[in-house]
This record gives structure tokens, C-alpha cells and sequence, in this order.
């Protein structure tokens, strides 16, 4: 065990402040992120609850030039079906149709809705994986729709004869899914020839909003979105669905300016982390002073003991991210019993504990003021 | 007594050492000279505030005198230590020289052994398993092998001292300094420190300086001198008691 690592082990007591300022700030940066990242999957339901979404198998999504968000979309004409089918290792793509509502509720009043017409049968690409075979069957049937059970009541639809409408065409509710709860409009699920009967004019006749082709591995379809980016630059948009789903949480991200929140927010906990670690290590330093003056006296050079306390540092942040994680998990678990999704991925992980032991190097360096001031002379007085 | 009078290792010509201004003016030391033997230990001493630290400071490289040279044998030559660089004085000094004072300054963290080899590693004498083969050889002579894997606080003050003393002698030095290293033990233990110095002085040839109040250390010093008002004079060793 290292001298630094030795002398935080034994004077635990006077580095627990700056360890649990780093674990503060890796905890309010992760959970942040988490949270917001898993508030924002709402944006990427469509895409998240298909097949390939949920990792059965791999597919792509073409879609209107320059879509950044799944529910952005706009009308292509299905004659682009040419453009994708026909290549070696994927399959006749198949078609999707995503467009805003107007539903006007039993009771009367009016909320924005999203429509989300895909082929029903067991095999499509589209349509979600929690709609059974049962409410599949029956979304077949013109103007019957499917939404989450936490927007019945919203939509005033928590009766079986009561009717509302959509674009001014009467609906039928067949049935709800649990967990696909949205953020403004809420999703409404039916069948390709609904969604055309329900946008009538909306949509262009021949025209879809995308097209979903499953393709036969992961690098074939890095391959098939390289070539239709590169082949239809500007009348087009290729992504693989997990690359889209990404892209449509990253642009609500930024658009709501929830991003930029975040970013103050995990600025503030990084600077408070850094002041209480950094004036940790400061003191503890200073405390050191004489044993360090004795050391300068014999001629060590004093860049060993800059570099004893910058592995301190060091080792303040490793803890301190060691002791976020489980922290992190906790605050997850009990977030989940409310129903909130807090998105702990790698990246996030990986990226706090980057970031905290950056911070806590940086603290260090500050801490290098107390090195900077001892001379061995000051055992003499 | 095994020393043998030879030419100086260290002297210092007509060192002045003044603190303060104008009417806050302290002379510290005046036109002092002073010269250190190898395989000698000598004795200052000096009521409190003679100025007998700012020699020992003088002497080692620690403060730079108003005005004087100290010349000191480094590498077959005398060479003035305030006419180097700060970087060549800590060469210097960490090629050179040994320090212990009346505190311990052993780090809380780390074992017996451990204060020695920090020196030796940090100072590039050895690598790990030689520095630790060097420190156990040191801890032995210094009758701490079985002390080796405590920290300051299972120590006795007698016992972190003579640590203190390891981690200066470990280097096997030229030049030690020590200030009051004996104030805070017992006569026992102070005893033993001073033959410790002694025998690093008679045996490995050093030339070691000692700051202190105690006259019971005569015995154990080859050299007596007397610091007062500034000045210095060297005093016979039978001047015990003046």
C-alpha cells in the first residue's frame, strides 16, 4: 500500500469530509443525469418498445430529412420503399405512420394526442411489444385504438361506451398497456389503416412517416445507415433504432433547456465538492507540515510531496466515486417504488466518476499551496 | 576516542546573522567562525536566544547568513554553500546531510521501517527491497528490530527519537545537525541518543553538530562550544559546570 494511500487510511477521520464531498458530488451528478435521462426515455417510446428496441434482433428507420426526434417526423412517400429494399441482408422494410392528433374527449374538451400506426401481425417491426396478440387482433378493426391505463382518466375514456374523437372521427378504446406513460400528448396505439383513416387529409396519399427494415447484424445495418446517409443526403434520414432512440432523448434534452438545468446543477454540486475536498486536503496537508519540513531538510525534492498529495487526492476520489455507487442504487430502488425512472447506464457512471476524480485532482491542485509554503527552517523556530 | 583531528569538513568564516530593523535590529550572530570535524561530534550550547539554532541553520544550508561563507566538503572539495543555487544546495544537502530535532516529525501513518525508507526512496538512494533492507540494517544497529513494524504512536518517546535518528543516519551521512535531540527524554534515553550520535561520528566518520541546554552531554561530545550575545568561543570539555 502506497504512502498516500496508507496515511488516508490512518487519518480517516480528518479526510472523511473531502471523500464524502466527492461522494455528494457524484451522487447529485449521477442521479441528475439518471433521472433526467430516464424522464426523457418517454420521448423514445415508439422506438424503445419495438422489437429491436427491446433487442430482439436489429433494424432501421428511414424517415423525412433532417428528423431528430422520433414524433418529429414527416410525411415520405412510400415510393422511398425502393431506395431501401432489395440490399443483401435486409429485409422488406415495412411501413409506419406517426403523426399529432386532435382528440376531442367524451365529455367534450380537446388534448393533443399521438398517433402511432403500425402493422399488427406477430412479426412487425413497429408496433410495441407489450400490445398482446389479443389487443393486436383487436386494433385490426377500423377506428379502435390503444393508450397507457394513466391516460384513461386524462382522456375521459375510463368507460367502455364512452366514444371520443380523433381529428373528428369517433374512436373506440380495445384495451391499455401499462408503462408507456408519455410526457405532453399522450400515445395512442393503432393499427397503419387507422392511423391513415384517423390523419385523412393530414397525411399525403402514399405517404408514410417511416419505414422500419430489420436487417441481419448490427455491423449490416452501421453499413445500410452509412450508404443511405451518403446516397440521400438531403431528402432522407437513416438511423439504427437505438442510435434514434438516443437522438430523440439528446433533442429533447437540449430543446426543453433541461440540459442546460442540469448542467448548473452538477456545476454547483462539482464546485461544493471541490471547496470541501480541496480545503480537506489543505489542512490536512498543513498538518503534515513539520514531517514534510524534515523531509525538505534532507534534500527530498519537494515535487515528491506535491505528488504524495495529489495521489491523495486521487484516492479521495476514487473512494469517494466507490461510495457513490451504492448510494446511487439506493436512491434508484427508491425511486422506481414511485414509478420515476433514474437511468444509471455506463455512460453516466463511467462519466461521474471521471468527472469527481478530475474535481478531486483539482482540488489537490489547490491544495498544493500548503506544500509550497513549508521550509525546513520552520522546525527551527 | 577514536576521532582523529584532520582538516575541517565544514567551516564557517565570519558568519553574521542579524534579524529585524533599525530599532528592532537583533544580531544574532556576529563575525562567528566556526569549523566541524569529521568522525567529531560537537557540542553547542548557549543560554536561550544565543542564537544557537540560526548556527545550526547557518551551518546546514537551512538560512543564509548576512554575511560569511560556509565551506563544506562535498565530493573531495570545500565549496560555499551559499555561493550555490537553491537547487544545487539541496543536491547538496540530500547527498550530505542528516538532520533530527527535539520534536520526533515522524509521520503517524507509517511504521518504523517505513520512515526510513521514505528517505531512502524518495531520495533516489534505493530502490524498495534495497531501502528496506537498508532500514532494517539501521533499525537493528539502532536496537529497534523489534520495533520495526510500529507506528509513532506504539513507540516510546526515547524510541521515536532514536527512529528519528535512523531516518538521518540511514543515507549515511557527512553532516549531521541536531537540535536539542535530547530535551524531550529522559536522561536514560538521552544518553543512548548521544551514543548513538557518538558512534555515528567515531565510526562512519560524520561530523555531527548538537544544539543543546544539557551539560551532562559533555562526555559524549569531542568539541565544546559556547555561543553568547552572538559570539562564539570553543571551551575546554572540562568547562562542565561553568
Amino acid at each position: 500500500m502506497g504512502y498516500a494511500l496508507q496515511t488516508l487510511w490512518h487519518e480517516r477521520q480528518r479526510y472523511a469530509p473531502g471523500v464524502l464531498a466527492v461522494t455528494f458530488s457524484a451522487v447529485l451528478i449521477a442521479l441528475q443525469c439518471g433521472l433526467l435521462l430516464g424522464l426523457f426515455k418517454i420521448t423514445s417510446i415508439p422506438l424503445d418498445q419495438t422489437k429491436a428496441g427491446r433487442g430482439d434482433g436489429v433494424d432501421i428507420w428511414v424517415g423525412s430529412s433532417g428528423t431528430q426526434s422520433v414524433d418529429l417526423g414527416k410525411p415520405i412517400p412510400e415510393s422511398y420503399l425502393t431506395r431501401v429494399a432489395g440490399r443483401s441482408g435486409v429485409s422488406m422494410p415495412e411501413f409506419y405512420i406517426a403523426n399529432f392528433g386532435n382528440l376531442t374527449k367524451p365529455a367534450g374538451g380537446t388534448e393533443l394526442c399521438y398517433l402511432l400506426g403500425s402493422r399488427m401481425d406477430s412479426d412487425a417491426r413497429g408496433p410495441a411489444e407489450v400490445l398482446t396478440p389479443e389487443l393486436r387482433a383487436a386494433l385490426t378493426e377500423r377506428g379502435t385504438i390503444v393508450v397507457d391505463e394513466s391516460d384513461v382518466e386524462r382522456l375521459n375514456l375510463d368507460h367502455p361506451t364512452k366514444r371520443a374523437k380523433i381529428n373528428g372521427k369517433e374512436v373506440r378504446l380495445v384495451g391499455t398497456v401499462k408503462g408507456l406513460k408519455s410526457l405532453a400528448a399522450p400515445w395512442v396505439f393503432c393499427s397503419l389503416d387507422t392511423a391513415r383513416y384517423l390523419l385523412g387529409f393530414i397525411l399525403p396519399a402514399d405517404h408514410v412517416t417511416y419505414m422500419i427494415a430489420r436487417c441481419d447484424s448490427p455491423e449490416r445495418a452501421r453499413q445500410v445507415v452509412d450508404q443511405l446517409r451518403q446516397e440521400y443526403p438531403d431528402d432522407m434520414c437513416a438511423y439504427e433504432t437505438v442510435e434514434f432512440s438516443t437522438e430523440s432523448r439528446i433533442y429533447w434534452l437540449f430543446r426543453t433547456k433541461a440540459g442546460i438545468a442540469i448542467g448548473y446543477a452538477a456545476l454547483l454540486g462539482l464546485i461544493v465538492g471541490m471547496v470541501i475536498t480541496a480545503q480537506t486536503l489543505y489542512s490536512a496537508t498543513a498538518a503534515s507540515s513539520k514531517e514534510f519540513a524534515i523531509l525538505l531538510a534532507l534534500g527530498i525534492p519537494r515535487w515528491r510531496i506535491m505528488w504524495m498529495v495529489l495521489t491523495q487526492s486521487f484516492w479521495v476520489g476514487i473512494i469517494g466515486v466507490m461510495l457513490a455507487y451504492p448510494v446511487c442504487l439506493g436512491l434508484r430502488e427508491i425511486a422506481r417504488l414511485g414509478n420515476v425512472d433514474v437511468d444509471l447506464r455506463i455512460e453516466i457512471v463511467g462519466g461521474t466518476a471521471i468527472v469527481t476524480c478530475v474535481m478531486a485532482l483539482g482540488a489537490g491542485i489547490f491544495a498544493l499551496r500548503s506544500v509550497r509554503r513549508i521550509q525546513p527552517m520552520d522546525l527551527l523556530r | 576516542m577514536a576521532a582523529t583531528l584532520t582538516s575541517p569538513s565544514l567551516r564557517g568564516i565570519h558568519i553574521t546573522k542579524t534579524y529585524g530593523d533599525g530599532a528592532k535590529r537583533r544580531v544574532a550572530l556576529e563575525n562567528v567562525t566556526l569549523d566541524l570535524f569529521p568522525g567529531q561530534v560537537s557540542l553547542l550550547m548557549g543560554p536561550s536566544g544565543s542564537g544557537k539554532s540560526t548556527l545550526l541553520a547557518v551551518a546546514s544550508g537551512l538560512l543564509e547568513p548576512d554575511s560569511g561563507e560556509v565551506l563544506a566538503e562535498d565530493q573531495g572539495e570545500l565549496r560555499n554553500l551559499w555561493a550555490m543555487t537553491p537547487k544545487q544546495r539541496e543536491d547538496f544537502r540530500l547527498r550530505t546531510t542528516g538532520f533530527v530535532f527535539q520534536g520526533y516529525n515522524l509521520f503517524p501513518a507509517l511504521t518504523a521501517r517505513q520512515q526510513l525508507e521514505i528517505v531512502l526512496k524518495w531520495g533516489g538512494y534505493a530502490g524498495t527491497w534495497e531501502a528496506r533492507r537498508q532500514a532494517d540494517e539501521m533499525l537493528e544497529r539502532l536496537g529497534l528490530a523489534p520495533n520495526r513494524h510500529k507506528k509513532p504512536a506504539h513507540l516510546s518517546g526515547g524510541e521515536k527519537q532514536r527512529v528519528a535518528i535512523g531516518r538521518a543516519l540511514v543515507k549515511n551521512p557527512s553532516f549531521l545537525f541536531a537540535d536539542e535531540p535530547t530535551s524531550a527524554l529522559d536522561w536514560e534515553n538521552g544518553q543512548r541518543v548521544m551514543e548513538l550520535l557518538r558512534d555515528a561520528a567515531h565510526e562512519r566518520g560524520a561530523s555531527i553538530l548538537v544544539v543543546s541546554h544539557d551539560h551532562r552531554l559533555l562526555p559524549y561530545v569531542d568539541v565544546y562550544y559556547h555561543l553568547e550575545d552572538g559570539h562564539l568561543e570553543e571551551r575546554p570539555l572540562t568547562a562542565a559546570g561553568h
